[in-house]
């Protein structure tokens, strides 16, 4: 009982501070206009009506009533009361605490914007609905309890918690179906299976771009460079071990050849898309090699700080003085021509969509082929103990420069689509941020396997196109779900079914078995 | 077994390459004339007047609808403020600018983080959205560059407050125009004002980097020697630092008599304040429209008597102007200026917009009907308007702020003319 | 070899494992000392250096552009960088020798103790105090106004670093070396992002009280041309030498410093003799928010500038700095720091070259420090066989 109450003051304050934060940085006012949109205003303005706001309030509590009550699913309901209304209460002090000092901010005018930005005299009326200060509190207070209550309500009725617990389950189904279709498509029907699925994925992927507006096919488009660059990156990080930070510097190297060999200023060369996108793509192999050469020494976080150096290296010099004449300089590079097929131009996203998917295709036929092939296996072996694996008789050095310069080539192939489609590329679009981006994706979609590549591209280019909608809060919801998901899904989305890139022995101290499926 | 398999998978993928192949050679044309029926969005229904009948066509606004200017700006990143400033300054152009019988204003403003990527989403999506009506933006040069043909498709005009990049208008775009001041303009007058003027003989030019202060630097120092000036030194500056004493040194080590700096009040601040620890004591600081502001002087206090930079003509305290800076404070809680240099800009964009969606609307029916091409066409033939930060008149490139600059001088905490 | 002041990467102690790699090791060992390397790394060690003798060689002896005092500046203004570095660098090296994870936030928790510093002498400066004339507090008790700065600072960013590891990193702990990285960077955009909206993306001036004015200093005339050093440079400096020989101190000689290296050197045994890991990882990041704590508002006092973006370039250089030194190594992040400061600001002067391309240099060298010692320069050169 005791432990019980402890624990829902604890979450009363924490889920409060959120509270305290969500309130500073104005984001109950931008749900409440959310949520004016959702019930059909179409202009709510600046400040939403009280209504939206004490809706917002009310979902709050419910917020707290839900956290507090997780993992409680066998509690008398009683004790779910309980528990849900101290901690709805905690919170609603320390938010009325909030409002009261927001009060003597109001009543005595001070000028506090200076230190916290969005605290105006409009938003604190606003945040006090309106009302008078006191029942404004009162009512604020009122609303979070109301809210978590009436999460015990729904707790007791429905059983929450179940849901909650869904999200575990929801994305280990995701896995089983992934190893459901490795079987599938390894067992002993697996040419079928292979032409049906093939069959059906071509199907869909001719007609659905037809469908989707410009806008869809252009989120489409992204995500799927960020698959090829995710691929190849995986060929690097996931499959030879090698943690690179500066991929994004391939990506670089692909899209500038494109943009100086087809566009008409600084060069004037107008190649053409195709040997442009060709000599990119062996442009950047053979980059991978030249910063391979230096560092096969390196392992670990040296050679994650040094790639991060090349990519730096390559931004700055492409941006700088000294190469203005040849690269632009920081105005980058304008009106690339698009490539043309069969004697037709490429001039919508549509075209560039079905030239995506098909480079995606490409890429996962290459990645597959090389994941279950001789070379493959070297990788895995230099992944694991690259000192036994050399002592084995693996040269390590070769497969080592060779998954550099074939991932660079992935980086390549995507950074020609890239500049062609977007018809510009400039140093900034390769900043550091962009190669954190693809390693994040591989990660976050579980490392070594090409769904989880996928998933991970849409989370990363999806979501914060979806994301949208919030506004100057979009990258601070990212950040936050990007730490949420890390410790839900340590694995990835998707887990590989093969063992992971680094075992965490050396970590925690402890050896684990792992067990390394044999598919061939 | 295995080839086999090989082959197989091979073959499949093979024929479906050339699947895609072919349907995006099919569809290329398809999609062409599609484009500008998606932009149409509603049917020219009867009523709907002759201005909607070319390809372009209409926005259509039922009663309640709300015009929507859109805005490509950086919100989020290390370039955020000007994103955010920009987009405030908008914002505050849409209440003031009225309704047409009913319909009002507003400003979708959208994260593009000011690169190529996140402009061509943005533009992506205003495109295919049938309320917008205009852009005032891009805010950054790669995002512009990337939007352009997007919007180019559609028949979406853009009004720049600050893309600066001299090629975008070259490139023959019949949507893209700019209220940003022209670096052209504004550099070589300046290296003839400091030269001749000022009476400088030997002047070190720095810039931040980025495109818009390299282009100013580079043309000022070819045209200070064209005047017959001495450029002791060219170096730029790493943007989003806050430690410069290390070039200053080495440009003190040539002893200029001015340093002419293209780049924003961020650095440009930062670089007057540690000119007078470096042995720069005694050299003028010559900025641009980037260092002009309210800010610049908060930021270097005593350090920055007599720093010189070069605007857009526009009377600095007109009463519009005054006006606006109350209602931002107001609004936002702080001077506007505060956060970029280009607040009034982005409110100039917004407001030039407005108007002229006003003059091309045309109400039938109980519905509003913007006409796309003539708004297109209207918006390159702005002329004459007072804003808050000039006057603009778009010449047949889109640039709409070629006046001569117009000199000012930091004296006891103030701005002041300087001729 | 058992150097006690560094943090330890490689379990020594971890005999079986040693004897059982050690045939291979050598084996690499022959690898490394195999033809192709042992050309490679020769060539491109005398291209290099080649490279650099002529450019010094023009610079300083052919066309003699600058002259002491020049010289002079430029050693100053990279010793006071140099000394940030240090300290931001410390806090990546602590976090580093004892999880093995990069702590990407790292340059998040300074910034929000660059606010903390910020805000603090504001709030001292609005502060009146009766006198003839009236006066502020800031400038009627600086050192007491200084200390207190320093103090919220270094409170607000270990308060942070602290529920950092502990909802961030801590559930982590057993995962994949990857994982906690991506947790941190997410992290990293959340606080960003979070201080941005808080604070509004102003870039804001730090208000120093008198006796610290920005800009004042000590006078040195060299070649008859004032030389300013500064006094808000040597504070910092010596403020960051102090914070340093502390920490290095407390390492070596206190209770919880035994108890750092014993985690660090393998926590289950440390578990097994009495040491409890899990509040020694806490606090060794309470120590590195401090330190970053410190340093916010060190950078506050001398640049002058905050905003929410301001530790972001600091955080990758004295990460660079730490790798440089020899990641997990406290006097290895000291002399990375200071060696990249100085890099920085004297290098493109010395070569040459635009200061454009500072970075440039400075990455180049750590590539180049790294093909020869491939795990920094103080670093232990056993730590390959573990990363």
């Amino acid at each position: 009982m005791k432990t019980l109450i402890r624990q829902s003051i604890r979450t009363g304050i924490t889920y409060g501070i959120v509270q305290i934060f969500f309130i500073l940085i104005a984001f109950n006012t931008m749900v409440g206009i959310m949520l004016a949109k959702i019930s059909g205003i179409k202009n709510p303005g600046e400040i939403p009506a009280a209504k939206f706001l004490i809706a917002y309030t009310i979902l709050m509590g419910l917020w707290v009533g839900i956290s507090a009550l997780s993992k409680k699913k066998f509690l008398p309901a009683g004790h779910k009361l309980l528990a849900g209304f101290t901690a709805g209460l905690v919170s609603a002090i320390l938010v009325g605490l909030l409002e009261l000092a927001m009060t003597g901010i109001l009543v005595n005018k001070i000028f506090i914007r200076d230190f916290l930005t969005v605290l105006s005299f409009d938003f604190i009326k606003a945040t006090l609905f309106g009302l008078t200060p006191v029942l404004g509190i009162v009512v604020t207070m009122g609303a979070i309890v109301l809210g978590s209550l009436l999460a015990v309500g729904l707790n007791i009725v429905t059983n929450l918690n179940a849901v909650q617990e869904h999200w575990k389950k929801d994305l280990s189904f995701l896995k089983n179906l992934n190893d459901k279709f490795q079987r599938m498509i390894r067992g002993k029907y697996h040419l079928i299976w292979q032409i049906v699925g093939i069959s059906i994925l071509a199907v869909a992927v001719i007609f659905i771009p037809m469908k989707w507006g410009s806008y869809w096919n252009y989120v489409f488009g992204t995500v799927g460079l960020y698959v090829i660059l995710g691929l190849g990156l995986n060929i690097i990080v996931g499959l030879s071990g090698q943690l690179v930070l500066g991929y994004i510097a391939f990506f670089a190297i692909g899209a500038y050849t494109m943009a100086l060999l087809n566009a008409p200023e600084p060069h004037n060369l107008m190649w053409g898309f195709w040997p442009a996108l060709l000599l990119g793509v062996l442009l950047a192999a053979l980059s991978g090699i030249l910063l391979g050469l230096p560092i096969m020494r390196l392992r670990g976080d040296y050679l994650a700080i040094v790639t991060l150096g090349f990519g730096e290296i390559i931004r700055i010099l492409l941006k700088s003085d000294v190469l203005t004449d040849f690269t632009g300089g920081p105005r980058g590079i304008q009106n690339i021509q698009g490539p043309m097929l069969f004697g037709k131009p490429f001039n919508s996203e549509v075209d560039f969509v079905y030239l995506i998917i098909a480079g995606v295709l490409l890429a996962s036929f290459v990645y597959n082929r090389l994941q279950q092939s001789r070379t493959g296996r070297a990788w895995l072996a230099i992944r694991e103990d690259e000192t036994v694996a050399r002592a084995s008789g693996v040269d390590t050095i070769k497969y080592k420069l060779l998954a550099l310069a074939i991932g660079a080539a992935f980086a390549g192939l995507a950074g020609g689509i890239y500049a062609s489609r977007n018809q510009f590329t400039g140093p900034d679009e390769h900043a550091l941020m962009a190669s954190i981006n693809v390693l994040s994706l591989i990660i976050v979609g579980g490392m070594g396997n090409i769904p989880g590549t996928i998933l991970g591209a849409f989370t990363l280019k999806g979501l914060p196109e979806i994301l949208r909608e919030f506004a100057n809060f979009r990258l601070l919801a990212f950040g936050a779900l990007l730490v949420f998901m890390m410790l839900s899904r340590p694995e990835g989305l998707i887990p590989s079914h093969r063992p992971k890139y680094d075992e965490p022995n050396e970590v925690s101290g402890e050896m684990k078995k792992k067990e390394v499926p044999h598919d061939q | 077994m295995k080839a086999m398999k090989f082959l197989a998978v091979f073959m499949v993928l093979a024929m479906l390459l050339t699947a895609c192949g072919q349907a995006a050679a099919t569809e290329a044309p398809v999609a062409a004339t599609e484009a500008p029926v998606a932009a149409t969005e509603a049917p020219v229904a009867g009523g709907a007047p002759e201005a909607c009948a070319d390809a372009l066509g209409c926005a259509v606004f039922e009663a309640g609808d709300v015009i929507k200017i859109g805005m490509g700006a950086p919100m989020t990143g290390g370039n955020a403020s000007y994103g955010i400033d920009i987009s405030q300054g908008a914002t505050i152009a849409m209440s003031d600018a009225g309704d047409i019988e009913g319909w009002t204003f507003a400003l979708d403003a959208q994260d593009d983080g000011g690169t190529a990527e996140g402009g061509a989403a943005v533009a992506n999506k205003f495109a295919a959205d049938p309320a917008i009506v205009a852009v005032a933006g891009h805010i950054f040069s790669g995002a512009t560059a990337a939007a352009m043909p997007i919007y180019e498709k559609v028949g979406i005009p853009m009004l720049s407050p600050s893309a600066t990049n001299p090629p975008l208008t070259a490139s023959g775009s019949t949507v893209f125009n700019r209220i940003a001041f022209t670096d052209l303009n504004q550099g070589n007058n300046a290296a003839d004002f400091i030269y001749n003027t000022l009476g400088v003989k030997k002047m070190a030019v720095l810039h931040d980097g980025s495109d818009y202060g390299k282009g100013l630097a580079d043309i000022v120092a070819a045209q200070f020697v064209k005047d017959g000036g001495e450029v002791v030194i060219e170096q730029a500056i790493t943007p989003g630092e806050s430690d410069y004493t290390a070039v200053l040194s080495t440009v003190a080590a040539k002893t200029p008599d001015a340093i002419y700096f293209g780049g924003y009040t961020a650095e440009g601040a930062v670089l007057v304040n540690q000119m007078k620890t470096t042995g720069l004591e005694n050299a003028k600081f010559f900025g641009c429209d980037g260092t002009y502001g309210e800010d610049f002087l908060t930021r270097t206090g005593a350090n920055g008597e007599g720093a010189y930079a070069s605007i857009a003509p526009a009377s600095p305290d007109s009463d519009a102007k005054l006006t606006f800076n109350a209602a931002y404070l107001e609004k936002f809680g702080k001077e506007a200026g505060s956060l970029s240099p280009y607040t009034w800009a982005g409110y100039d964009a917004a407001a030039a917009l407005a108007a002229t969606v006003k003059q091309v609307a045309v109400v039938a029916d109980g519905k509003l009907y913007i006409p796309r091409a003539a708004l297109v066409a209207a918006v390159r033939s702005l002329s004459n308007y007072v804003g808050l930060s000039g006057t603009f008149t778009c010449q047949s490139n889109g640039e709409c702020n070629t006046d001569k600059p117009q000199f000012v001088v930091v004296k006891d905490g103030a701005w002041t003319n300087a001729e | 070899m058992n150097d006690p002041s560094s943090l330890p990467l490689t379990p020594k102690g971890n005999n079986n494992l040693q004897t059982n790699t050690n045939t291979a090791a050598k084996k690499l060992q022959a690898f490394q000392n195999s033809k192709f390397m042992k050309l490679l790394r020769p060539i491109l060690g005398v291209v290099v250096s080649l490279y650099i003798v002529f450019r010094l060689y023009q610079v300083l002896v052919v066309h003699q552009e600058y002259g002491a005092d020049t010289w002079t500046r430029l050693l100053i203004s990279g010793l006071i960088i140099g000394g940030v570095y240090s300290l931001i660098a410390i806090g990546y090296t602590l976090v580093y020798g004892i999880l093995f994870m990069i702590n990407f936030a790292h340059g998040e928790v300074m910034m929000f103790g660059a606010y903390a510093g910020l805000y603090s002498f504001w709030a001292f400066k609005i502060i009146p105090i009766a006198g003839d004339p009236p006066t502020n507090f800031l400038n009627a008790y600086p050192i007491l106004a200084i200390i207190l700065a320093f103090l919220i600072g270094m409170t607000v960013s270990a308060t942070m670093g602290f529920f950092l590891e502990k909802i961030a990193y801590r559930p982590l702990r057993k995962a994949p070396r990857l994982v906690p990285l991506i947790s941190a960077i997410g992290a990293s955009i959340f606080l960003q992002n979070a201080a941005m909206l808080l604070f509004s993306p102003q870039l804001r001036d730090v208000t120093n009280p008198d006796i610290l004015r920005r800009g004042a200093g000590w006078t040195i005339v060299i070649n008859g041309s004032n030389v300013i050093l500064p006094y808000t440079g040597v504070f910092t400096f010596i403020l960051s030498i102090l914070l340093l020989v502390g920490l290095y101190i407390l390492v070596r000689k206190s209770k919880l410093g035994r108890a750092m290296r014993a985690t660090a050197l393998d926590k289950k045994t440390a578990a097994l003799m009495g040491v409890d890991v899990d509040s020694t990882i806490s606090r060794t990041f309470i120590i590195s928010g401090a330190l970053a704590g410190a340093a916010g508002v060190m950078w506050g006092i001398h640049n002058g500038l905050v905003y929410y973006f301001v530790g972001f370039i600091p955080g990758i250089k004295a990460f660079t700095a730490a790798v440089l030194g020899g990641i997990g190594n406290l006097p290895g992040a000291m002399v990375g720091g200071l060696l990249l400061g100085i890099v920085e600001s004297m290098g493109p002067a010395a070569l040459g070259i635009d200061f454009q391309l500072k970075d440039v240099l400075s990455f180049l060298i750590l590539i180049f420090v790294l093909t020869f010692r491939p795990s920094g320069l103080l670093g232990e050169v056993l730590s390959e066989e573990k990363v």
